[in-house]
C-alpha cells in the first residue's frame, strides 16, 4: 500500500546501489587475486574473476529489471483496485438511488395513471442523472412496472366484476322489494299471507345489504339513490330493516333532521352495519340503544350494545382495522376478519367524509359513534310516513266528523305484548233469556246476582202478591182468555178521534181543509219567497 | 338480469274507501310512492308479528290517551287521528299502510290501553228474525 505512494526513483537508485556494491566488490577481489597469484594461474584467475564479476553484474541487472517489472505490476494492480472500488461505490450509490428515488417515483407515476412505457420514458430521459443509466437498470424498472401494472389491472378487473355482480343482485333485490311492497298492500287483508310476505321481505333486505357490502368493498356505491330528503328517524329505521334482529334495536331520542337524498344510502348502510355488529356481538336478550343528537359538525348517532367489554387492546385492534379500511388497505385481512362490517363502515366513512369511532359503553359493551357531517343534512322537508302525517292527516271537523269526547290525556305505558284478558272488544249484544207474559222479550242486566238473593227477592215478590199489593216486579197472573176481548179497532182510527176533538171548539177553517180542496191554497206556493229566503240568496 | 315484472293486481274498489278531498299528499301516493320515498320496510313499522286483535275493516278505533313519547311516529299519528272515532279502513288509507300492518299497530296500542276498539255490528250479531217477530207481535198486543 505504502509502495504505491513512494517515489519510484529512490527505490530504483537504492536497488542499483545495493546491486552495484557486490559487483564492485567482486571486481576488486578479482583484481587482488590476479595481482597476488603466480604467472600461470593469473590468466585463469583473471578469466574466472571476470566471468564471476560479469555474472554478478548480469544477476544484478536482471534483479533490477525484475524489480522494476514487479513494481509496474503492483502499480497497475493498485490502479485497477482503485478503479474497481470506485465502480463499486458508484454502483452502490446507484442502487441506493434506484431504491430510494427512482422506484418510488416510477410507482407513484404508475399509480397516478401513466402507462409503464410513459413512466420509463419519464424516468430515464427527463431526469439528467438517469439519462446514461445502463440498459440493465432500464430493463429492471420496466419489468417491475409491468408486473405492478398487471397486478393492478387484475385487481381492478376483479373489483369491477364484484361490483357489477353486486349491482345485478342489487337490481333484483330492489325490484323484489318493490314488488313485495305491492304484494303486501294487495294481500294486506290476509294476515297469514301478510306475515309470510314480511318474512320474505326481511330476507330480501338482508340479501340487499350483503350485495351493498360487496359493492362497497369493491369500490362501488352502496346502493340505490333516494330522490327526496329522508328524515333521520326513517333512515335509522331503514337501517334497522336491513339487519336480522331488528326487534332488539330501540330508537330512543332521534333528533328531527333530514338527510339529503344522495346521502341517505351511505348513512343507512353504515348504520346498518354498525347495528348488525352491535346485535351480533351482544347477548340475544339484550337491547341495542340508538340515540341521535345534533352536534356542531353534524349529527352524532350513538349505538350502544351490552355485549363483550371493549378493552384497550381490542379497541386498538378495531380502530386499526377501521383506519386500514379508511385507507383501503384491508383487502388482505378481510379473509380472516369476521367483522366485515367495520371494513365497510370504514370505506363508507372515507368516501363520504363521515367519522366513526368505538368506545367502551356504559352498558358494558361497545358504543359506536357515527358522525354524519352537516353537509349531508338538509333543511328541505322530507315527505314520508314517519313525520308529517300526523300534522296534516287529521280529517277536519268541517268534513262532517263529529268532535271526539274531550277526555283528559292519560299517561300509560305498554306493559306486555299480549292483550290482557280484561279488555273486551265486544259491544254489549242484547241477550234474550226471558219473555214477559205479554210476549215481549225481556232483557236482564248482566249484573251478577247471587242465586240465594234472587230466590229471596222472588219469594218477597210472591208474598207481596199474595197479600194483595203487587210490586213492579209482579207479573200478571190472570190468564189471558179470562180477560174480556179488547175492542178490535183499526190501527189508524185514533187519528180521526184526535181531529174530531180538535174541531169541536175551533171555529174557522176545517183543519184538513188543505187536503180537501187544495186549489184554494195555491197562492201560498206562487207567492215570492219571504225574507228568510233572501239571506240564502246572498250565497250565490 | 332482473326477473320479469309482476303485473299488479288492482285492488277491488270496495276494499279501499276513496280518499277524502283533503287527504295529504303523503297519503295519496299509494304503495309505489311510499316504497320510493321511505327506506323503512313494513316489518319494522308494524312491529313484531304474532297475535293480532280481531279487527275488521270497519272496526272503530278511539284514542283513550294522548301519545306517550315511547310510541312510534305511526302510532302517534294514529292516536292523533283517532281523537274522533275512525274505522281501521280509514286509518289504513290515511297512514298509507296495508290493513294487516294497521291491525298489528292497533293491537300494540290496544295492549297498551291507548286506544279502544269498538266492534262493528256484524250480521251474526244482529237479533234473529224470530226475536224481531216477537217484538213486533208484542208491540201490536199493547
Amino acid at each position: 500500500m505504502v509502495s504505491v505512494q513512494s517515489p519510484p526513483d529512490g527505490r530504483e537508485l537504492s536497488l542499483a546501489r545495493v546491486l552495484l556494491l557486490p559487483a564492485i566488490l567482486m571486481a576488486a577481489v578479482t583484481a587482488a587475486a590476479v595481482v597476488l597469484v603466480a604467472g600461470p594461474a593469473r590468466t585463469a584467475v583473471g578469466v574466472c574473476g571476470t566471468v564471476g564479476t560479469l555474472l554478478v553484474l548480469a544477476t544484478a541487472a536482471e534483479a533490477v529489471r525484475r524489480g522494476r517489472g514487479l513494481r509496474d505490476a503492483r502499480a497497475e494492480h493498485a490502479r485497477h483496485r482503485a478503479y474497481l472500488e470506485q465502480r463499486l461505490a458508484t454502483s452502490d450509490e446507484e442502487i441506493d438511488r434506484l431504491g430510494q428515488e427512482v422506484f418510488p417515483t416510477a410507482l407513484y407515476r404508475l399509480k397516478a395513471g401513466e402507462s409503464p412505457k410513459e413512466v420509463v420514458r419519464q424516468v430515464f430521459e427527463v431526469d439528467p442523472r438517469m439519462r446514461h443509466a445502463p440498459e440493465s437498470q432500464r430493463r429492471l424498472i420496466r419489468i417491475m412496472l409491468d408486473i405492478v401494472d398487471e397486478e393492478d389491472l387484475q385487481r381492478d378487473s376483479l373489483e369491477r366484476s364484484f361490483v357489477s355482480i353486486a349491482r345485478r343482485v342489487q337490481a333484483i333485490v330492489h325490484q323484489q322489494a318493490h314488488e313485495l311492497r305491492e304484494m303486501e298492500e294487495d294481500h294486506g287483508r290476509n294476515p297469514e299471507v301478510f306475515d309470510d310476505l314480511l318474512r320474505i321481505d326481511h330476507g330480501t333486505a338482508l340479501i340487499g345489504r350483503l350485495a351493498d357490502s360487496v359493492s362497497v368493498l369493491g369500490g362501488g356505491r352502496p346502493g340505490r339513490q333516494w330522490p327526496n330528503p329522508v328524515a333521520l328517524y326513517s333512515v335509522l329505521r331503514g337501517a334497522m330493516s336491513r339487519i336480522l334482529e331488528y326487534r332488539r334495536i330501540e330508537l330512543h331520542s332521534i333528533c328531527q333532521v333530514n338527510i339529503k337524498g344522495t346521502s341517505v344510502e351511505p348513512v343507512i348502510h353504515a348504520a346498518a352495519e354498525l347495528l348488525d355488529n352491535a346485535t351480533r356481538y351482544s347477548p340475544p336478550s339484550t337491547k341495542v340503544h340508538v340515540t341521535a343528537v345534533e352536534v356542531q359538525s353534524g349529527v352524532c348517532i350513538e349505538i350502544e350494545d351490552a355485549g363483550v367489554i371493549l378493552n384497550e387492546e381490542a379497541r386498538d385492534r378495531l380502530e386499526g382495522l377501521l383506519e386500514k379500511a379508511k385507507q383501503g388497505k384491508d383487502i388482505q385481512v378481510l379473509s380472516e376478519n369476521p367483522r366485515v362490517g367495520l371494513s365497510v363502515v370504514g370505506r363508507l366513512c372515507r368516501t363520504y367524509n363521515m367519522d366513526v369511532s368505538l368506545r367502551a359503553s356504559a352498558y358494558g359493551g361497545v358504543r359506536a359513534v357515527l358522525i354524519v357531517p352537516s353537509d349531508m343534512m338538509t333543511t328541505d322537508p322530507a315527505p314520508g310516513i314517519a313525520h308529517g302525517i300526523g300534522a296534516t292527516g287529521i280529517p277536519k271537523p268541517e268534513l262532517g266528523a263529529l268532535e271526539g269526547p274531550k277526555r283528559p290525556p292519560k299517561k300509560r305505558r305498554p306493559t306486555s305484548p299480549r292483550i290482557p284478558a280484561g279488555i273486551s272488544m265486544e259491544d254489549d249484544v242484547p241477550e234474550v233469556t226471558e219473555w214477559t207474559a205479554g210476549g215481549l222479550p225481556q232483557r236482564r242486566s248482566r249484573m251478577k246476582t247471587p242465586l240465594s238473593r234472587r230466590l229471596a227477592e222472588q219469594a218477597a215478590i210472591d208474598r207481596a202478591e199474595r197479600e194483595g199489593n203487587p210490586t213492579i216486579w209482579s207479573q200478571h197472573k190472570e190468564p189471558e182468555p179470562a180477560q174480556p176481548e179488547p175492542e178490535r179497532r183499526e190501527p189508524g182510527l185514533w187519528v180521526e178521534a184526535f181531529w174530531e176533538g180538535l174541531k169541536k171548539n175551533n171555529p174557522g177553517v176545517h183543519p184538513t181543509d188543505f187536503t180537501r180542496n187544495p186549489t184554494k191554497y195555491l197562492h201560498l206556493i206562487n207567492d215570492p219567497a219571504g225574507t228568510e229566503a233572501d239571506d240564502e240568496g246572498d250565497l250565490k | 338480469m332482473t326477473p320479469p315484472q309482476r303485473k299488479r293486481r288492482r285492488p277491488r274498489p270496495e276494499h279501499v274507501p276513496p280518499p277524502l278531498p283533503s287527504t295529504p299528499p303523503a297519503a295519496e301516493g299509494g304503495g309505489e310512492e311510499g316504497d320510493k320515498k321511505n327506506p323503512e320496510r313494513l316489518y319494522v313499522i308494524s312491529g313484531a308479528d304474532g297475535a293480532r286483535a280481531e279487527l275488521d275493516l270497519v272496526t272503530l278505533i278511539v284514542a283513550r290517551a294522548a301519545a306517550p313519547p315511547s310510541v312510534t311516529p305511526e302510532q302517534a299519528a294514529l292516536l292523533r287521528l283517532c281523537l274522533a272515532p275512525l274505522s281501521v279502513a280509514e286509518l289504513s288509507a290515511y297512514l298509507d299502510l296495508p290493513f294487516s300492518a294497521m291491525t298489528a299497530l292497533i293491537t300494540e296500542l290496544i295492549t297498551a290501553e291507548l286506544v279502544q276498539a269498538r266492534a262493528p255490528i256484524v250480521r251474526q250479531a244482529l237479533p234473529d228474525r224470530s226475536l224481531l217477530e216477537a217484538v213486533m207481535h208484542g208491540l201490536q198486543k199493547l
